[in-house]
């Protein structure tokens, strides 16, 4: 391990989520008491190293503000981005199904996160989970006669009630994701068990070892900037499991499964592609310079996904696509995530186009070739973009701007680590879900559809 | 029209055919999948002409209108119906686009 670059780490922490720990001793230094004669000389207060209580007056404004927006935004990628991307692609017996499932993910997460995912996530504890200390909705109410409130060691210039708000954004559309792998063929409950277990479970875990300090990949210096890992390879390895633990849908292989409206997938991406700045720019933590940085490569990158899938399909099948350039601006996006606030605009737009090429792949020849029914391609564009992402995260990081100097070995160990894990806990939950209440709709409700099947309801 | 009265313009249809015919139904199937719905509005109409059952095809007419299918196709003429009923209408850009995969 470079010592030096462990040093620099302590002063400007490249994690995205530890970048708001340089702002911090900005903000502390703010409502430190004024030097006197007898205190001249004292020692600046040491930086938190867990959850506190700070005067309001440490707060940082712009910052606070800027974070809440980035939570809104973020939320609109799952409501509805996610749901219009989705169900634009699914066949029209479906649709209201898949938009149903986007909204319970979003719905169980939410209430899960802040009983008990937020405190083992983003707590501090041991390598592999975080502390107890924010359980059952505790410890983010303000202090109002106190005038002193809360805020998370990771990012102490805003309440951490934001903060938890921000990551609770992510854990939503993590969960969300799956859906794509699982469409047209999983029971109502036995998404919402699976996806309760998963979040608790896997989510919650691998967000703890990457993004919160003691994690023991963030301690071997991973760098994941908004969630490359965390969140896409994280959800592409998950996918997986999931399409091929459900088994193929009816017809896979041999009817065509015509998507119902891809012009609601393209409403979607353009929601996620906004949303996706709030994504990126907001894991800065702060209304600064880094934010200014993913926002301007987050959106290249997505210009050269685009464009990158366009090209791989031009060359191979005569045409571009609606579809293709939707799926390669999410590829660019993707593999952007992880890159966001340490890459500079030029290895941006490579990234993107490489995402863009290599997710084509992922989700014809690849996809072919794993012979898993992913019927939304979760693992061929957020997996495999995730995957590329991280480990050009490692060829292109700057030091200059991240800090510290990138490790590839450390790179693909932990996207190692996190797919393997992710893919091994998923189908274990899968099996228990099961057991409990059954996974996969009847034949009938299938060939239905599951808008009739499984919720009485039809578009018209 | 809500899933009650569908079912019960399936059951009419159904009890008819059994009487009529001798044809076994599934009732459920027929208030929920309008492509069988689509088949049994077909047959109905054809024993409807070839035996003399107005009210059959009344029935199919309602059963027709309950599961809002489209008015009946004018037959194809003889040679060509096999062929079309053989070929399921294809997706845009081919027989292959959107099989074993959307992208």
């Amino acid at each position: 391990m470079d010592m030096t670059g462990r040093q620099d780490f302590a002063r400007r922490p490249h994690s995205g989520r530890a970048a708001g720990l340089t702002m911090a001793l900005a903000g502390l230094a703010c409502w430190a008491p004024p030097a006197s004669a007898a205190g001249e000389g004292a020692a600046a207060s040491p930086p938190l190293t867990a959850p506190a209580m700070v005067p309001m007056g440490a707060l940082n404004g712009a910052d606070t503000g800027w974070l809440m927006v980035c939570t809104a935004l973020v939320l609109l990628m799952t409501l509805p981005g996610v749901a219009l991307f989705y169900a634009g692609m699914v066949r029209r017996k479906n649709v209201l199904n898949t938009l149903a499932s986007v909204l319970l993910v979003a719905c169980v997460v939410s209430v899960l996160w802040f009983a008990a995912g937020y405190s083992l996530a983003f707590t501090p504890g041991d390598g592999l989970l975080g502390g107890i200390t924010r359980l059952g909705f505790a410890g983010l109410d303000p202090d109002w006669a106190g005038q002193r409130v809360s805020v998370s060691h990771m990012a102490p210039n805003v309440p951490e009630a934001a903060f938890a708000m921000f990551q609770l954004s992510f854990a939503v559309i993590t969960a969300a994701l799956l859906v794509g792998a699982l469409v047209e063929r999983m029971r109502f409950t036995a998404l919402l068990v699976f996806i309760a277990l998963w979040t608790l479970a896997v989510y919650v875990p691998v967000a703890h070892w990457v993004w919160e300090p003691g994690g023991w990949l963030a301690r071997l210096g991973a760098l994941d900037f908004a969630g490359g890992t965390v969140v896409h390879v994280n959800a592409g390895a998950a996918g997986l499991a999931c399409a091929w633990y459900l088994g193929p849908r009816q017809g896979y292989g041999r009817v065509a499964f015509e998507p119902y409206n891809l012009g609601w997938t393209m409403l979607g991406a353009s929601l996620l592609l906004i949303g996706w700045f709030g994504f990126n720019a907001g894991s800065a933590l702060a209304a600064d310079s880094r934010a200014a940085l993913a926002l301007a490569v987050t959106h290249l990158a997505a210009a050269g996904g685009a464009l990158g899938w366009l090209s791989a399909e031009w060359l191979l099948r005569r045409r571009a696509s609606l579809l293709g350039l939707c799926s390669g601006l999410v590829a660019g996006l993707v593999a952007i995530t992880p890159a966001a606030g340490y890459v500079g605009l030029g290895p941006a737009l490579l990234i993107g186009l490489m995402a863009g090429a290599v997710c084509y792949w992922g989700a014809t020849g690849l996809k072919r070739a794993l012979g898993a029914d992913d019927a939304l391609d979760v693992f061929g564009v957020h997996g495999v973009g995730g995957i590329v992402g991280s480990l050009l995260t490692g060829v292109f990081a700057s030091r200059s701007i991240a800090g510290v100097q990138a490790q590839i070995g450390t790179q693909l160990l932990t996207v190692l680590a996190v797919a393997v894990f992710s893919f091994a806990a998923t189908g274990v939950l899968l099996w228990l879900t099961d057991r409990l209440v059954g996974l996969r709709v009847s034949d009938a409700s299938e060939q239905t559809g599951l808008d009739l099947s499984l919720h009485r309801e039809r578009l018209g | 029209m809500l899933d009650s009265e569908r079912l019960a313009v399936a059951a009419h249809v159904h009890v008819l055919l059994r009487r009529k015919t001798g044809r076994v139904t599934d009732t459920e199937w027929m208030a929920c999948n309008a492509d069988y719905a689509r088949e049994v509005v077909r047959f109905c109409r054809l024993r409807a002409r070839q035996d003399t059952l107005p009210e059959l095809g009344e029935w199919a007419d309602r059963l027709e209108r309950a599961m809002q299918l489209a008015p009946a196709p004018t037959p194809a003429p003889p040679g060509l119906a096999a062929i079309s009923a053989a070929q399921p209408p294809q997706p845009p850009g081919g027989a292959e686009r959107y099989v074993g995969g959307i992208r």
